[in-house]
């Protein structure tokens, strides 16, 4: 095998590439989406991996090409850097551990919501299933666990909470995420040219509203 | 212009060719598990490789055809009968309306794949029709068939009439005793040095919570880093990782996209579709191979198989 820039590492139809950071993956992620020859891009928090197909490139060349691609990667660049405003309802029926969340930042309940919206979120990555958001706050603060156990039934548009990481659940699903609110926005939907609501890169911010607010905007989701 | 599901077994779903292109967004591959006995079944009823098909897993199930077609059954299904009498695998077979065809249960092996020569019906998203189960999308309703439920079949679809017989050279052997060949994984290296060295020393047992998403591998454990705070990074089908325990896990075709477990390992592309003959209790050997050598065997296979399936794509 050539020599070959120690950050890649190549398997037989994908190779991953570590970066220095986050703003890295999401200026490489821009970089690689050039080519013709990846058939899957998939960002990671502080590495990104494309995959390929190996009747058609070796493993060799292919990690030459994305080392090429990635020469002059621009940070901070690429223009996905909309900020996306996110509705949540964190009524009690939504938001079934407020309790559990406010007690590990020291603060009431009632001003749990105001915590959340307060913060700018970024989107890190998508993964565990289609659409499922993995956020960031660009702010400090305590590390609140997972649930002790998980529960069987996450619903739709919850939105999860360990500190200054958040998630939105984009599917029923299992989980242990503590929930802290729920969004009527459908996070996944495959007839739309662009599936997933969010991406990767994105700054999102947190707005509260009311349950009338959530049934309405769920109604016309539907509708 | 359909076939009812008289008896849905375990986990019978309609897979063909996976979803690509879409990881970034968190979907799955999905898709037939095993891609070999797929397209070996497609081929007996004149289709391309990754057509839609029924994917039965472990145990049997039955239907009712309500259509007169050709089907083409490929796997590890221990018999196939037409009306209670036996008929064979990797030969094109004649069903008439009021049929019932039986597939037997996997012995040994796990998946048998049904095609089926009309069109069938499944939901179309993001250029696959395949079901993926996590998200309730794709095939069926997006989800795994029950009894009584009615695949229906397009309207109009054309029927292409073949007389086929998969030649006896590319039958695949289903074994509950796999040699799945590998290359490095991403963390192989320190902290987990050695991790894939113990992975191939022995042989592995596959656990009983096996599905398509993945498989613990039960064994001696390998020594693992305690504290895996690895930040997520994206896997594949193949993946195998090194949780804190120590017990390997071996991702499936509906394995998740990223994961915060060290990646160990990946079994490479001409493997794969194995995969999808590992049930609970199968043991694996692992063989370490290089990228190079992998993609040869990748290219080697594809060649064998070419010159019956013609086009053909492994996943």
């Amino acid at each position: 095998m050539a020599d070959h820039d120690p950050t890649i590492h190549i398997c037989d139809d994908w190779i991953s590439i570590k970066l220095p950071d986050w703003e890295s993956v999401i200026a490489a992620q821009s970089a690689l989406s050039a080519s013709k020859y990846w058939t899957e891009i998939v960002p990671g928090i502080d590495s990104i991996a494309v995959q390929f197909d190996p009747a058609l490139v070796s493993p060799d060349h292919a990690a030459k090409m994305a080392s090429d691609q990635m020469a002059n990667l621009t940070r901070g660049g690429g223009n996905s850097r909309s900020t996306v405003t996110i509705p949540v309802c964190y009524e009690p029926e939504f938001s079934p551990d407020r309790h559990y969340i406010a007690d590990r930042l020291g603060i009431s309940a009632e001003i749990l919501p105001s915590w959340h919206i307060s913060q700018m979120h970024r989107v890190a990555m998508l993964g565990f299933m289609p659409g499922f958001a993995y956020l960031e706050s660009l702010e400090q603060c305590p590390t609140i666990g997972r649930l002790a156990s998980p529960r069987q039934l996450v619903a739709t548009g919850s939105i999860g909470v360990i500190g200054r990481q958040s998630c939105i659940y984009s599917f029923d699903s299992p989980g242990g995420w503590p929930i802290i609110g729920r969004t009527p926005l459908r996070m996944f939907d495959p007839s739309k040219n662009q599936p997933a609501l969010l991406s990767a890169g994105q700054n999102i911010r947190f707005e509260s509203i009311s349950k009338d607010a959530f049934d309405h905007w769920q109604q016309e989701a539907e509708g | 212009m359909s076939i009812t599901v008289l008896k849905a077994g375990l986990q019978t779903t309609l897979q063909g060719t996976p979803y690509s292109g879409h990881r970034h967004l968190g979907m799955p591959a999905a898709g037939a598990a095993d891609c070999l006995s797929l397209a070996l079944a497609n081929f007996l009823v004149g289709k391309s490789s990754g057509e839609i098909t029924i994917e039965i897993t472990l145990t049997d199930a039955i239907f009712e055809m309500n259509e007169s077609c050709s089907i083409g059954v490929v796997g590890s299904a221990e018999y196939v009968r037409i009306n209670g009498k036996d008929q064979p695998q990797h030969q094109t077979l004649r069903v008439g309306m009021g049929d019932k065809l039986h597939i037997g249960p996997s012995r040994p092996g796990c998946r048998t794949y049904l095609a089926i020569s009309a069109e069938i019906d499944a939901n179309r998203l993001l250029g696959g029709q395949s079901t993926c189960l996590a998200a309730g999308l794709g095939g069926f309703h997006g989800r795994a068939l029950k009894t009584e439920d009615v695949i229906r079949f397009s309207q109009n679809s054309p029927v292409i009439e073949v007389e086929r017989t998969t030649p006896e050279n590319l039958r695949p052997h289903y074994s509950d005793n796999h040699v799945l060949r590998v290359t490095r994984g991403p963390e192989a290296s320190k902290p987990n040095e050695g991790a894939l060295d113990g992975l191939c020393l022995r042989s592995y047992a596959v656990g009983a919570r096996a599905s398509r998403m993945g498989m613990a591998l039960e064994g001696a454990p390998l020594k693992a880093t305690e504290s895996s705070n690895m930040p997520s990074a994206a896997v594949f089908p193949g993946t195998i990782q090194l949780p804190p325990s120590g017990q390997p896990y071996l991702l499936g075709p509906d394995a998740q996209t990223t994961g915060g477990y060290p990646r160990i390992a990946q079994v490479i592309r001409a493997d794969r579709h194995l995969i999808g003959q590992l049930g609970p209790g199968s043991r694996i050997q692992f063989v370490q191979t290089t990228p190079e050598r992998a993609t040869e065997i990748h290219r080697e296979k594809l060649s064998l198989l070419t010159s019956w399936l013609g086009q053909i794509n492994l996943w």
